[in-house]
């Protein structure tokens, strides 16, 4: 069956090769493709479909890129092929980025002239009460939006705002009633373009948070339907290039041109192809034969295997790049609560020995090698301000120091090693990283049970249920992480998984607390330059790490790939991918 | 109706002249053992000759695992991430180290052939025993008794027969956490009732005969005459459900162990095999990792349908030749 498959792949890369070395790409643009076109349709495949098809709502990576598409942010980034290009803030409905006032208390948001809503009766300028009423959007007492708790302690007022919206009933009217007439005193709009922000606390990655969609501004028909509904779905009105034309859930999404856009107004998308047809339900496999055939162009939720991706290599596929995330994945949280052995990790010898234990390089290799991961030693993953390469706990270069981690073992009063529980999804990789992780703790004599957990069950009700962790479910457990949005986002890392203020959150999954890294991150988030916040949020790492509450181990490249008639195939960092909105189709 | 019972050779015609000659025809009539008709008939099927030669081997394959290991100096779980895997973690094909192959781990899938061999058998072989053990229990009871007692085992049976088997599956494993014991026990609770309806169809067939009459009318108790008399006459049905039960329940222990729910990793099983070449799409790259547990999968099963249908053939020679029997 491999080779049916593999000869008509061979045939098309020497075809390939051919017509590369016939034309000689033009530029030295690495994206290649000829000169910018416009027309065509983009052909989208995605297994799963949207998360929500409401920027407030949306939390999910690949849907990022037809938010891209269909609603414009205040300040977003330029798609590039350039690591470090792609996560420097710009301005998109902003003129400008935004710089804090003295006190690090305030920013002020001048809109652009043209921006328009595409509104169901004629276009209409995008005012400033559209951006406050897309903050307060973000908690409606009907599905708050996955990341409206970094907004809600920040700007001041909010907190009340959402509190007194927590108690209105979830219906079109009420909600409507109590959106517009009831305000929150941290967002004042003196004029139609102008936006103050007063927050309760210095936050030097305010502007980065002004970037997710979650802050898009929200037109007034947004509140003529519930949030993220099928008729919301139908209605919705665009300000990005595209509109939607056509969408039936898990199956597919079409997007159109919206002619209320003006280019003009907008530096960042150029909006080469007509429109995107995103077609759902299809399997890996086949979405990168269709991808190859060229009957297809971009993936959404969907990934080269690492299989595919070493055909590709083999074929010397230029098609095929890779881009980091700011991502730790794979990381091994240890379970200080733990009443297995006599309650030992909450010993911070053990966990040290756990440290030296693993090896690191395995797991990249198994994940597919250094073209598509890397080690990592702490809490932060390249790619996101504070990170910084450095190893507290040096093991032959990730390999693991077996006779350090058993030296430890002895010293924490296991000399004849010690059983730990492991749980694991039942899904692509995850049981092969965890029998990697297994056989190398076995060098330092930790003898690793695992345990299966079905994949949908693994985060939502296995390991964000604290009874599992007190009742010794689990003693290390292997889990990832993303920041929630690019660059200055550390916050976004440390706050939900590292901090415990007496109320429990899901993914800090022990109640891990380090009070001088609380302190630290304070400081961080009232630094003014970026340099400085870069280097707190290092000593941020640096603290937790010293506790060893978890083993980081790896970060993954997202590997990305499109058709051969994909012109300027430019990496946007929010969707992980290729920008719908910036390639253009060539034939 | 398929009676095991000795059956007389059929007479030779011929007329002694001699005391010698009648010796020797004497000695030619003797009477054969039903036992060793049946291996007569069977030596003469190739299929079955064939079969019986593949699942002896991968018996002994499977007994001579550690052995395996030992030859090759590479343990069922020991991962060799220089020698078996690329830097980007590839396994190697087929070569003089690893003879057939590495797995996605740098693990030899000949030792973990072997090793799993073990698995499949021993489920294979312990689930159906157990399975046909409770479905000849139910079923001759039911069948004996008849009247509320047939009702009820016969109800309990279509109950049994119209779960969904994954669906169950998923979700007992789920809550008890996958385990061999558990993976047997599945297949066995979901095997047992095909043997269990033949078996009572069969024991209702003979229970008016007049043996049965004529035990009952000598004292014997039910229990006697349910194990004595009537069991003897359902060899031929259990031999060859039973043979035939150890493919299926192969195969439902490597659909178990391919979607998660059966043997834990990284103990190695045909069905664990299988998933480890699915994830990932190294099918697409590996093709060993597919071919072998794959082929060994499908060897012997067919050696054991192939039996089984050949001792049905041995056993049964009146039903073979007017189409399906027993």
């Amino acid at each position: 069956m491999s080779r049916k498959l593999l000869v008509p792949a061979t045939a098309l890369t020497v075809a390939t090769v051919f017509a590369l070395a016939a034309c000689a790409p033009s530029s030295d643009d690495a994206a290649g493709g000829g000169e910018p076109k416009a027309g065509g349709t983009l052909k989208v495949l995605a297994n799963g479909d949207v998360d929500h098809l409401d920027p407030q709502l949306v939390a999910y990576v690949p849907t990022y890129n037809v938010m891209r598409s269909i609603s414009r942010s205040l300040l977003s980034y330029s798609a590039s092929n350039d690591a470090a290009e792609r996560i420097v803030l710009q301005p998109d409905l902003a003129e400008a980025v935004p710089e804090p006032s003295a006190d690090g208390l305030s920013y002020t948001i001048t809109l652009r002239d043209g921006i328009t809503w595409g509104a169901p009766d004629g276009e209409r300028a995008i005012v400033a009460s559209d951006v406050e009423r897309g903050i307060k959007r973000l908690c409606n007492p009907l599905i708050s939006g996955a990341l409206a708790g970094y907004f809600t302690g920040l700007i001041e007022g909010m907190a009340e705002f959402c509190t007194g919206f927590a108690a209105v009933a979830p219906e079109v009217d009420p909600m409507r009633e109590y959106l517009e007439n009831t305000d929150i005193s941290g967002i004042e709009t003196p004029d139609d373009t102008t936006v103050v922000f007063t927050l309760t606390k210095p936050a030097s990655d305010f502007p980065f948070m002004l970037s997710l969609d979650a802050a898009d501004p929200a037109p007034i028909e947004a509140l003529d339907e519930l949030p993220d509904s099928p008729e919301y779905r139908r209605s919705f009105v665009s300000s990005g290039p595209y509109k939607v034309a056509d969408y039936t859930p898990d199956a597919k999404l079409v997007l159109e041109r919206n002619e209320a856009w003006n280019p003009d107004s907008d530096p960042l998308r150029k909006a080469y192809v007509d429109s995107i047809e995103m077609t759902m339900g299809v399997e890996g496999d086949a979405a990168m034969q269709q991808l190859q055939a060229g009957s297809a162009d971009l993936l959404f939720d969907l990934s080269p295997s690492p299989a595919n991706i070493q055909q590709l290599k083999a074929q010397n596929d230029d098609k095929l790049s890779t881009m980091e995330n700011g991502g730790v994945d794979q990381f091994m949280w240890i379970n200080t609560k733990s009443p297995n052995n006599g309650g030992a990790l909450a010993d911070l010898k053990l966990r040290q020995a756990l440290q030296y234990a693993v090896d690191k390089t395995a797991v990249v290799q198994t994940m597919g090698g250094e073209e598509l991961a890397g080690v990592t030693n702490g809490i932060f993953g390249p790619g996101i301000l504070g990170y910084e390469e450095y190893d507290p706990y040096p093991a032959n270069d990730g390999k693991g120091d077996p006779e350090k981690a058993k030296q430890l073992l002895a010293e924490a009063g296991f000399p004849d090693g010690i059983t730990l529980k492991l749980p694991y999804r039942n899904v692509g990789t995850q049981p092969d990283i965890a029998q990697t992780v297994q056989a190398s703790l076995e060098r330092a004599g930790i003898t690793v049970e695992l345990t299966p957990v079905p994949p949908t069950d693994y985060y939502a009700n296995f390991m964000t249920n604290p009874e599992n962790a007190t009742t010794g479910a689990w003693d290390i457990a292997l889990v990832g992480w993303s920041p929630d949005w690019q660059g200055g986002a550390a916050r976004s890392v440390f706050q939900p998984q590292f901090v415990f203020d007496g109320t429990h959150q899901s993914y800090n999954y022990v109640d891990y607390n380090s009070d001088a890294a609380n302190a630290l991150a304070e400081q961080a988030l009232a630094a003014t330059t970026p340099e400085e916040a870069g280097d707190l949020w290092h000593q941020v790492d640096e603290a937790v790490m010293a506790d060893s509450p978890m083993v980081s181990i790896a970060y993954r490249l997202k590997p990305n790939y499109h058709s051969e008639r994909v012109g300027g195939f430019v990496e946007y960092a929010q969707s992980q991918n290729g920008d719908w909105t910036n390639v253009w189709l060539n034939g | 109706m398929s009676l095991s019972t000795s059956k007389p050779p059929a007479p030779r015609l011929a007329t002694p002249k001699t005391a010698a000659i009648a010796a020797r025809n004497a000695a030619d009539v003797q009477l054969r053992g039903s036992w060793s008709l049946t291996f007569a008939r069977l030596r003469r099927d190739p299929a079955s000759i064939g079969s019986i030669a593949v699942i002896l081997l991968i018996v002994a394959f499977a007994i001579g695992a550690p052995l395996v290991a030992a030859w090759t100096g590479h343990g069922p779980t020991e991962q060799f991430r220089d020698t078996g895997l690329s830097p980007s973690g590839i396994p190697v094909g087929p070569s003089a180290e690893f003879l057939l192959g590495a797995d996605q781990l740098g693990r030899d899938v000949l030792v973990r052939l072997a090793y799993g061999a073990q698995v499949s058998l021993l489920v294979g072989v312990v689930a159906s025993i157990a399975a046909s053990m409770i479905g000849v229990v139910v079923g001759v009871v039911a069948g004996f008794f008849g009247g509320p007692v047939d009702t009820v085992l016969s109800r309990i049976t279509d109950l049994v027969m119209s779960v969904p088997f994954l669906l169950c599956a998923i979700a007992l494993v789920a809550v008890l956490g996958p385990s061999l014991p558990l993976s047997i026990a599945v297949i066995v609770f979901f095997s047992w009732t095909g043997l269990a309806r033949v078996i009572r169809g069969q024991v209702m067939a003979l229970r008016h005969r007049e043996f049965v009459e004529a035990a009952r009318s000598l004292g014997a108790s039910r229990t006697s005459i349910m194990f004595r008399d009537i069991l003897p006459n359902l060899v031929v049905p259990i031999i060859v459900y039973t043979t035939l039960m150890i493919p299926s329940a192969i195969v439902f222990e490597a659909t178990l162990s391919f979607l998660g729910l059966g043997i834990v990793p990284p103990t190695p099983s045909w069905g664990n095999m299988l998933a480890d070449a699915a994830n990932g799409s190294l099918y697409l790259i590996a093709w060993w990792m597919v071919v072998v547990p794959g082929g060994a999968l499908l060897a012997l099963t067919l050696a054991f349908n192939l039996l089984g249908d050949g001792l049905r053939d041995a056993l049964d020679p009146a039903a073979s030749k007017g189409g399906k029997g027993a």
